[in-house]
């Protein structure tokens, strides 16, 4: 079955993007145009809080998702069964 | 494809509501950061300039998440360096520093996509502006100056640049990408480096991380202040010195990013920024 990339934990991201430099790197080159994975900062409830939200682009199963994931420091990433995924 | 072969710098005219680019060969021997901010507090000296300068190794390397501010709060130049996402989108914009001169009219806010600025009234919603995932917001409202609404810097004179500039945000994107000739070297040398994390000066931590950190630690917020020339010019976080001050290592990023700095470059940098300190206080 294949296996593909979710944010389980969006809650931990602490909005380094680690997981979109790692990403682009894959597709050797540095920066963010056309990233896989994105983060996205908005503010929080709280004053001077922000909170973070991840997309995945589908299309990220192309890469190395073990090395994406493994990249996080907060483990927000988890790989999962795509079948699974798409239930969910 | 962004250049490193000059300092690009974008120079904004907010009294004049006009930006133009200017590339400098002359100034890669400031390096970036405080080096190249204070070169170029000099030279828009006239101005009333605030300058924001990333170093050579923004965007490229992990814990080189900061960004320099240099400016002159009523005869006291200061240097002061915040975290979070600017420094990543001032590299993947193609800019080496901007520097805000002059005093808008009317309160302002400024969206910068690349190279490209434009002006907009107070009434603009900051987060209207530019692409999500690829920008920073600096806002100023209730008296404090927020990137992203959560990193600052230290004490209050950003705050009052932009109180005196009428300058109400400054919204940045970029969206250029930059592949290194060697690529495998240039990942050995980050993986290497972002391995390094027990050579940081601090705690791992559940706030807001700095771009291209993984620590998330709790003294990313509230900014630095001046210290250690290299780290100040490489815009390096102050608690990886451990890291940056290691001449090896710095040589080995710049190289493999295509950089042509000498070891004199770097040997000379104090002299050349207590030259261009002695200028600015004459």
């Amino acid at each position: 079955m294949s296996k593909t990339l979710k944010a389980t934990q969006v809650d931990k991201c602490n909005g380094c993007e680690l997981c979109s430099l790692e990403a682009q790197r894959q597709l050797k080159k540095v920066g963010l145009e056309e990233s896989l994975i994105r983060i996205f900062r908005k503010k929080g409830k709280d004053p001077q809080t922000l909170v973070n939200s991840v997309e995945i682009d589908p299309r990220l199963n192309m890469l190395n998702i073990d090395k994406i994931c493994e990249i996080c420091p907060t483990s927000v990433l988890e790989i999962v069964d795509e079948v699974e995924n798409q239930a969910k | 494809m962004i250049d490193l072969s000059a300092k690009k710098v974008l120079v904004i005219d907010l009294a004049k509501k006009e930006s133009d680019v200017n590339s400098f060969v002359d100034l890669n021997k400031y390096l970036g950061g405080v080096g190249l901010g204070l070169k170029l507090l000099e030279i828009y000296a006239d101005k009333e300039p605030v300058v924001f300068a990333i170093g050579p190794l923004n965007g490229f390397f992990p814990f080189a998440s900061k960004t320099a501010v240099v400016l002159n709060d009523e005869g006291s130049i200061e240097d002061l360096y915040i975290g979070g996402s600017l420094s990543l989108r001032m590299r993947f914009a193609g800019i080496d520093a901007i520097v805000i001169c002059k005093k808008a009219e009317e309160k302002t806010v400024v969206e910068i996509l690349n190279t490209k600025t434009t002006f907009h009234g107070e009434a603009m919603d900051l987060r209207s502006l530019g692409l999500p995932g690829k920008r920073s917001v600096i806002g100023h409202e209730n008296n404090k100056t927020l990137l992203d609404n959560y990193f600052t810097t230290p004490e209050n004179h950003l705050e009052k640049a932009f109180v005196q500039k009428n300058l109400k945000g400054l919204v940045i994107t970029g969206t250029e990408v930059y592949s290194p000739e060697n690529f495998e070297e240039y990942q050995r040398l980050y993986k290497t480096i972002l391995a390094r994390t027990s050579d940081l000066r601090v705690e791992r931590g559940v706030y807001p991380s700095c771009s291209n950190c993984p620590m998330g630690c709790g003294k990313s917020r509230v900014g630095e202040i001046g210290g250690n020339v290299l780290i100040d010019s490489l815009v390096a976080c102050q608690f990886a010195d451990k890291i940056y001050t290691d001449i090896g290592i710095v040589f080995s990023c710049l190289n493999v990013l295509g950089y042509n700095h000498t070891h004199e470059d770097v040997e000379n940098l104090p002299k050349l920024i207590e030259d261009t300190i002695r200028k600015l206080s004459l």
